[in-house]
């Protein structure tokens, strides 16, 4: 049997932040948005990491599957990356004048991201995903964009829809949602808004919460690019969430297709602060005419060690490893289900994937399941996919399997 | 903005639709209706219609007007919600007999609802009126999200992305209201239902009553483990977005 965890210090800190932080921890690390149920079940501050594991507070370590909701890609602290960022931050990070590294990192992309002409650096995922759709209405003179249900490209006003707190008709008018997966809908709204439609975004498949996720149909990729060649539309690529865990010159290129523009940010310098958004040629006088810019997108250090990481991935041909990694979980996960006669849902890329006990629509019983995880030191969400990091080892994944293992076991003993 | 056709649906089935529910909490109420065998019907044309019920101390409504005794008619919606508001006075198409049902028991049955629905803070200091209050509160509430759901566009954009299901929402140690998600139409039911698909938690009355009253962020509140989620959480999300623009019309 597994100790469960005490979280006294979580609970105490957060009544602490709660007084003067909204919300106290707020958006998808805070325990509302990331679904900590039951709130008893989950940590709520973390002390350190290193590798594959995060420490909480109270002192529990725990595999972590979110891995900072995607950025950890290599291991915490990876030596390679921290001694590239480390040795430039000796020489400047936030300056007055860019550092070259930002030419090299451009260079790094062009020749890694098969879809990629040029680079463009931010911070966030969602700063290159709204500088893809103001590059394609700027470039096609048009408003509309397409969306697939189930999408996140960001919190700016034109990603959020019309009942989202702060947000008014007029952010979000141009917005046509249709069905992931659903070619002839994009047909239709091709020819009912003829000449109007300036973008199609979406992520590479459908990763959205609350139901298992979906790859693109045969076939689906190839036709959405030709209708955006035909229609003179330009196709945005949201490769944020799931960006070099598939394919490490882009997700596009998994599925056999070219973006015209494509976003990363998350696995980009493992878990340094860049974002970037690559593109094709022919968008790039346009961006360049754009007034688009912020204080500490040009520092260095990120710069670095998103090189050092690009590299790094590439040497040890990291999303194959991956998914190797993931697909070792996978099996072992489902295995163990099936033991005690719950059908696990194991969806999407295995270095990216998600769970959802399909026996009980509701999700309670798999909530239950989550949090008996959780309680014994395996960080899962509830209802968000999950990461794989290059450092995770396979005594990780035997470990991981036994504490799942005992919390099926517990809910099976709990409503038998 | 507020969408006066939407506003007649809520003012109707939430606001007037809460009277049973005083009724059963309120002694001062059903002693004013103790006696009286009487129904009265409202006709909103291009809006709702529904019938108040009223049976010796017992009170109910029922959709439609069929069964009235007095009935009133409203040529439009914001005259039905100046009716409720008190700027118009309506005038029975029928029933005029029973006209002082309407100015002797029915004006103070409304006047009662308003002082436990815009209650003063030495009002609340009484444990009982609290209780009232805010379980009447909680009536209105629950009935109003299914209204905005149905006919409000923002609400309706969140019931076009709710699952079909029942949300439970709950006071702990008090009462629950179920909202029925069929086919992105919501429906509240106040009768207990033992299965349900998610659920909404309300630690106690205080803090149901806190959250009501704006003083509490329910965000902050999951945090804390005064407000419990559960089940399929989508739906809890779509349903607190709607419950956003229920205060948005109730203001």
């Amino acid at each position: 049997m597994h100790k469960i965890n005490d979280y006294t210090k979580s609970r105490e800190y957060f009544i602490r932040a709660e007084k003067v932080i909204p919300s106290g921890i707020y958006g998808h690390q805070g325990p509302a948005e990331g679904c900590y149920i039951p709130i008893e079940a989950f940590p709520l501050f973390s002390e350190r990491a290193q590798g594959s594991y995060i420490w909480d507070v109270d002192g529990n370590k725990f595999i972590d599957y979110m891995c900072a909701y995607g950025p950890n890609i290599l291991g915490y602290n990876d030596p390679d990356v921290d001694e590239a960022a480390a040795k430039q931050r000796k020489k400047g990070d936030c300056t007055t004048l860019p550092s070259t590294k930002m030419i090299e990192l451009a260079e790094l992309l062009v020749d890694t991201v098969a879809s990629a002409d040029w680079a463009f650096f931010a911070k966030n995922g969602n700063d290159v995903t709204t500088l893809a759709i103001m590059t394609a209405r700027a470039y096609t003179k048009r408003k509309k964009i397409i969306f697939f249900k189930g999408y996140y490209h960001g919190v700016s006003p034109w990603t959020q829809k019309i009942d989202y707190s702060g947000i008014i008709e007029e952010d979000i008018v141009n917005n046509i949602y249709l069905d992931w997966n659903d070619f002839q809908a994009v047909e239709e709204a091709f020819e009912k808004y003829k000449g109007q439609i300036a973008a199609v975004i979406g992520q590479p498949y459908m990763h959205g919460n609350f139901m298992d996720n979906q790859m693109p149909e045969k076939d689906f990729w190839q036709k959405v690019r030709k209708i955006c060649t035909d229609n003179d539309t330009v196709l945005v690529i949201d490769d944020v969430r799931a960006g070099f865990r598939m394919d490490i010159a882009g997700s596009d290129h998994y599925f056999g297709f070219e973006a015209d523009l494509i976003c990363f940010c998350k696995a980009l310098a493992n878990g340094y602060n860049v974002s970037a958004l690559c593109g094709k040629e022919f968008l790039k006088n346009t961006v360049s005419g754009m007034s688009y810019t912020g204080s500490y997108w040009l520092s260095a250090v990120p710069f670095a060690a998103a090189i050092a990481c690009i590299n790094k991935m590439k040497k040890i041909n990291c999303p194959k490893i991956l998914i190797e990694k993931g697909k070792m979980l996978k099996d072992g996960l489902i295995a163990s289900a099936n033991k005690y006669g719950y059908d696990l849902h194991v969806t999407g890329i295995e270095s990216l994937f998600y769970l959802r006990i399909a026996n009980d629509p509701s999700l309670m019983l798999h909530q239950e399941w989550i949090a008996e995880c959780v309680k014994r030191g395996v960080f899962f969400t509830n209802h968000h996919n999950h990461f794989i990091n290059a450092s995770l080892t396979e005594k990780d994944i035997k470990q991981t399997v036994e504490i799942a293992d005992e919390a099926f076991s517990v809910i099976k003993n709990r409503h038998s | 903005m507020k969408d006066n056709r939407t506003l007649s649906y809520i003012n109707l089935f939430a606001i007037l639709g809460a009277i049973p529910k005083l009724c059963q909490e309120c002694d001062e109420a059903r002693r004013l209706i103790e006696n009286d065998e009487i129904s009265i019907g409202f006709s909103v044309k291009n809006g709702p219609r529904a019938t108040l019920i009223f049976d010796k101390g017992e009170c109910k409504m029922v959709e439609g007007i069929e069964k009235c005794n007095i009935k009133l008619s409203f040529s439009k919606p914001e005259k039905f919600n100046g009716m409720i508001d008190g700027t118009v006075t309506p005038i029975p198409s029928k029933g005029f007999t029973k006209i002082g049902f309407l100015l002797k028991k029915f004006i103070p049955l409304t006047d009662l609802l308003s002082k436990y629905l815009r209650a003063s803070e030495d009002d609340l200091k009484d444990e009982k009126f609290f209780k009232t209050s805010t379980l009447v509160m909680f009536y209105v509430i629950t009935e109003a999200m299914s209204q905005i759901g149905n006919q409000d566009k923002v609400g309706m954009f969140s019931a076009s992305n709710i699952v079909d299901g029942i949300a439970r929402i709950t006071i702990k140690g008090e009462e629950s209201a179920y909202i029925v998600c069929d086919d992105h139409k919501l429906k509240t039911v106040h009768l207990h239902i033992d299965d349900y698909t998610s659920y909404m938690e309300f630690a106690d009355i205080n803090l149901a009553r806190a959250l009501f009253d704006g003083k509490v962020n329910a965000v902050s509140a999951v945090g804390l483990g005064n407000v419990r989620i559960g089940g399929m959480v989508s739906m809890v999300d779509n349903l607190n977005r709607i419950l956003d623009r229920v205060s948005y019309y109730l203001a």
